[in-house]
């Protein structure tokens, strides 16, 4: 669609405008345009400029420490790579999916929910609002979200407060709001305590109505905008997540399933142990975050996107009755099989939201939660794989490890890395369509970051990487200044 | 009215969560606003940090962007603070510091499983990396460190409603933590 | 032969034969200190049990009480001594508490908690230390060694082996095992060994057994470093 962009054939006699860092997204990233004379924008990317190296550190780590440590990997959704990892080392202690106890699993799930929770308030309310409640090119002044809460203290501290119960529900069940335990190989630490369980309780049926409103609000939000949000960064893409046995939303366990923009079916219920025939990753000169693609359909055009749109798109229906009429609203105002909206990411995401408060009400009321069987035990194996939907997608942490318990080898496909063509086809989209040929001014260099920002990345994991935000915007000339710059060889050393 | 105290913030070679925590303050971020207002941050769209009266630095050095972005914030800030793990020491992403770069590098673009096209990203788009990852107390003068991974939100509060209040921020003992 | 000495203004008995240390854990009074152990020779290493005796240096885990003794345990001097010690030690292994199975339950991160340690201070070496993961149920992290020299006490006082030495001086100090091949699985070492016990930090553990204790319930979550101490110090003494 807009891949004509990548690349532009002469970029020596372009001019040069970044938008550096991307801002209210995590993680560091930046967007380079080249424009011709006329502002015709002849070469759009979004690079992901950090690099941190932990698949290469951990090796050389005894196995249990994985969970903890490669949450580090993330602050966001440090939880989904507990658990993802956790996965992994239930398989080299011998403990199958199945084979958890109870209230393992449901601890675990609980936990995950909470962190769906919080992640996608904080993205929705804290980074996203702004752009959706003031305008894409309001005043600087008021993108963020003291502004929000300035403005619509309703809504702003609504937000506030459902990201808080998140982090509550991850403060109880693994000691810490970030960056906690819980999951050890095969089980858990620790069950809730019925004092825990009943300080959740006591505000759940007010974080459902909430997450309800907000569905509400992004529902108005989006149609009072139609066709704009609709449009607006939009491209067609094939989707990929896991799903439940029933073909229901699922964010826990699963198998993959994999449709095409026409909704035809690509793969299903497929087992996650063997992605590595299912899902290659493609390096680039120019981004630290590489660039996934299904092996069956190829590098050009089997890039899929991941998250609460591919979710929402994938699943047959969703198991809590709020989330599902929302769903149902929702692919009504589609008239194709798949919503390719950019900006239904936020709605999809709000569903998912709801889907999270309704989820852990349920199980706050499992009595399997407070149960003392935390752990399973089997016979040890040397290869693990982990896969779970964490809030941004689909979430691959791979280890292999030798006889002394030591990590020999770790692949790790973060959810954001999945949507790296994704975020530059609408990073092209916009810059063709609503950039190409103007004045480029601050607000409307915005336009480019909302759509990234639609995306909840999560730069930060994605290049296994590091973050940091603002924006600055330089305008120079291609044949000036390069700044720094690593060299590789042929033989693929490199120097500075 | 006082004017209220400007806070620029911005994360380095971290993960984020020292700004999660921030954001833990809840319903306090609220009664912060009334008195604090945001400058350059991750929650923000300001561009370069201006003169300030602190800086919250997540995050130790990584590449040759994190040190310009440090110096900045340095030049800026009257009170610049360490927040975390990375920034006090470098955190986990220093654990690659035994390890050369171009081993780091080759693990991920080209001996990774499933790899295509193996090359090492090379574009002068992106920021030099530095062999090894700094705290950043190595780079420019620190004022305050706030320890943890990440530290707690009632870390940051205690630490800016002494400032505040014009006191020497101490902390009690259940606040002190480096995980 | 028993007398009194006085620590910070406090007279504290003490018996024949005990170190300052001693008699000052005997009475309640903490003085910090990782290397030392009641029940296993003084090694007088890690110096953070330093105190003023009578105006001069000491280190309190060695030095015998003698009646009339004046002591200062705690003073700003002290405690920034002390501060700078534990940075020191900190600097010079690797130290990632943020991931370390130890964490809340480190005699180290105690210490540091205990004495305000909020930074390093000093450069961090970064030095590349290895691990000895051979043995199938015990793991040594010579990353989190601090030389303190307990097992090595421990696997010949109270274990009856040899299994750990110490070798090299200044940075080039490290932990060794007394086995053919200097691995812990040729080594005559035992799960249960007081030796595999003793560790103050994360550099000598049972395999497999990390995070188990949930956060908020490991020693170290709520309570100082001088109370543990004492209470444990105290509860072997009399056994």
């Amino acid at each position: 669609m807009y891949e004509h962009l990548e690349t532009a054939q002469n970029p020596a006699n372009l001019k040069r405008v970044v938008v550096d860092p991307v801002s209210r997204v995590e993680g560091h990233g930046k967007v380079t345009l080249l424009l011709d004379e006329n502002n015709k924008v002849q070469q759009a990317r979004l690079h992901i400029v950090e690099f941190r190296g932990f698949e290469k550190f951990i090796q050389g780590r005894p196995y249990w420490e994985l969970p903890v440590l490669v949450q580090r990997l993330c602050g966001i959704c440090p939880v989904s790579h507990h658990l993802a990892a956790a996965k992994a080392i239930d398989q080299l202690v011998g403990v199958d999916p199945d084979k958890l106890p109870p209230a393992a699993d449901k601890l675990r799930r609980l936990l995950h929910f909470g962190q769906v929770l919080q992640s996608h308030a904080l993205h929705f309310f804290h980074l996203s609002s702004p752009d959706l409640l003031f305008g894409f090119e309001s005043d600087i002044s008021k993108r963020n979200i003291i502004a929000v809460l300035a403005d619509y203290p309703d809504i702003g501290l609504q937000g506030v407060k459902l990201r808080k119960y998140g982090q509550e529900v991850i403060r109880m069940v693994s000691g810490k709001r970030v960056h906690g335990t819980g999951a050890i190989a095969g089980g858990m630490n620790k069950a809730l305590s019925k004092e825990e369980r009943d300080y959740l309780l006591r505000d759940v049926d007010q974080i459902i109505a909430w997450a309800d409103a907000s569905v509400a609000l992004i529902k108005k939000v989006h149609t009072a905008n139609l066709p704009y949000y609709d449009d607006f960064a939009t491209i067609r893409s094939n989707y990929l997540g896991l799903i439940k046995p029933s073909g229901a939303l699922e964010f826990y366990h699963g198998g993959i399933r994999a449709k095409n923009d026409a909704g035809e079916t690509l793969v299903d219920h497929f087992d996650y142990c063997n992605y590595t025939d299912l899902i290659h990753e493609e390096v680039r000169s120019w981004s630290y975050m590489k660039f996934p693609y299904l092996t069956s359909i190829g590098k050009e055009d089997g890039w899929y996107r991941v998250g609460p749109l591919a979710r929402v798109n994938n699943c047959d229906f969703i198991d809590t009755p709020l989330a599902e009429a929302a769903r149902a609203d929702f692919k009504q105002h589609s008239p194709e099989a798949m919503v390719h909206s950019t900006l239904a990411f936020h709605w999809a995401r709000l569903i998912e939201l709801l889907h999270c408060a309704e989820s852990i009400k349920t199980l706050l009321h499992d009595p399997d939660i407070m149960s003392s069987e935390l752990v399973a035990k089997g016979e040890k194996r040397y290869e693990g794989i982990g896969v779970i939907e964490a809030p941004r997608g689909t979430l691959f942490h791979h280890y292999q490890v030798d006889e002394n318990d030591i990590v020999t080898k770790a692949n790790l496909i973060v959810s954001t890395t999945s949507n790296n063509m994704g975020m530059n086809e609408s990073v092209r989209q916009v810059a063709a369509e609503y950039l190409s040929g103007q004045e480029l001014t601050e607000p409307l260099l915005n336009n480019l970051e909302v759509a990234i920002r639609a995306y909840d990345p999560c730069l930060s994991c994605a290049t296994h990487a590091v973050g940091k935000m603002p924006l600055q915007l330089e305008l120079v000339d291609a044949q000036g200044d390069t700044i720094d710059r690593l060299v590789r060889h042929s033989d693929g050393s490199f120097e500075h | 009215m006082m004017a209220k105290i400007k806070v620029a913030t911005t994360s380095l070679a971290g993960c984020f969560g020292c700004h999660m925590s921030f954001l833990d303050l809840d319903e306090r971020l609220v009664a912060l606003a009334e008195v604090a207002e945001f400058d350059r941050s991750p929650i923000t769209d300001i561009e370069h940090c201006g003169p300030c009266d602190i800086g919250l630095i997540e995050g130790g050095v990584c590449n040759s962007e994190n040190v310009h972005v440090l110096r900045e914030f340095r030049k800026n800030c009257k009170i610049l603070v360490a927040v975390g793990a990375c920034a006090i020491n470098g955190g986990l992403p220093a654990m690659r510091n035994h390890i050369s770069l171009e081993d780091c590098l080759l693990e991920a673009y080209r001996d990774g499983i499933g790899v295509e096209n193996a090359q090492i990203p090379s574009d002068p788009e992106l920021p030099l990396l530095l062999d090894k990852v700094h705290p950043i107390h190595e780079i420019v003068k620190i004022d305050y460190f706030l320890p943890g991974c990440p530290p707690s939100a009632d870390v940051f509060w205690t630490f800016l409603t002494a400032l505040l209040e014009g006191r020497e921020p101490s902390f009690p003992y259940e606040l002190v933590h480096y995980d | 032969m028993t007398g009194t000495i006085n620590i910070d203004g406090q007279n504290i008995p003490f018996e024949e034969g005990q170190t300052i240390i001693e008699a000052a854990t005997a009475a309640g009074v903490y003085i910090p200190h990782l290397c030392h152990q009641p029940g296993y020779t003084p090694h007088g290493s890690c110096k953070l049990c330093t105190v003023k005796v009578n105006g001069r240096n000491c280190s309190a885990c060695t030095f015998p009480a003698a009646d009339g003794q004046t002591v200062i345990n705690n003073s700003a001097e002290q405690e920034l001594d002390r501060r700078r010690i534990t940075q020191m030690l900190f600097v010079e292994g690797n130290h990632f508490c943020p991931s370390c199975e130890k964490s809340g339950n480190c005699q180290l991160q105690g210490v540091a908690y205990h004495l305000n340690m909020l930074d390093n201070h000093y450069p961090h070496f970064f030095e590349n230390r290895e691990m000895d993961a051979s043995h199938p149920d015990i793991l040594i992290d010579h990353n989190r060694c601090i030389f303190c020299n307990l097992c090595v006490r421990a696997s010949q006082q109270k274990d009856g082996k040899n299994v750990f030495g110490i070798a090299g001086r200044g940075i080039n100090k490290r932990l060794i095992v007394n086995s053919p091949s200097g691995q812990l699985k040729d080594s005559d070492i035992d799960i249960n060994d007081s030796a595999v016990h003793i560790c103050p930090t994360g550099a000598l553990l049972i395999k497999r057994t990390g995070y188990q204790v949930p956060i908020g319930q490991r020693i170290y979550d709520h309570k100082h470093i001088s109370e543990v101490a004492l209470a444990q110090e105290n509860d072997n003494g009399q056994d």
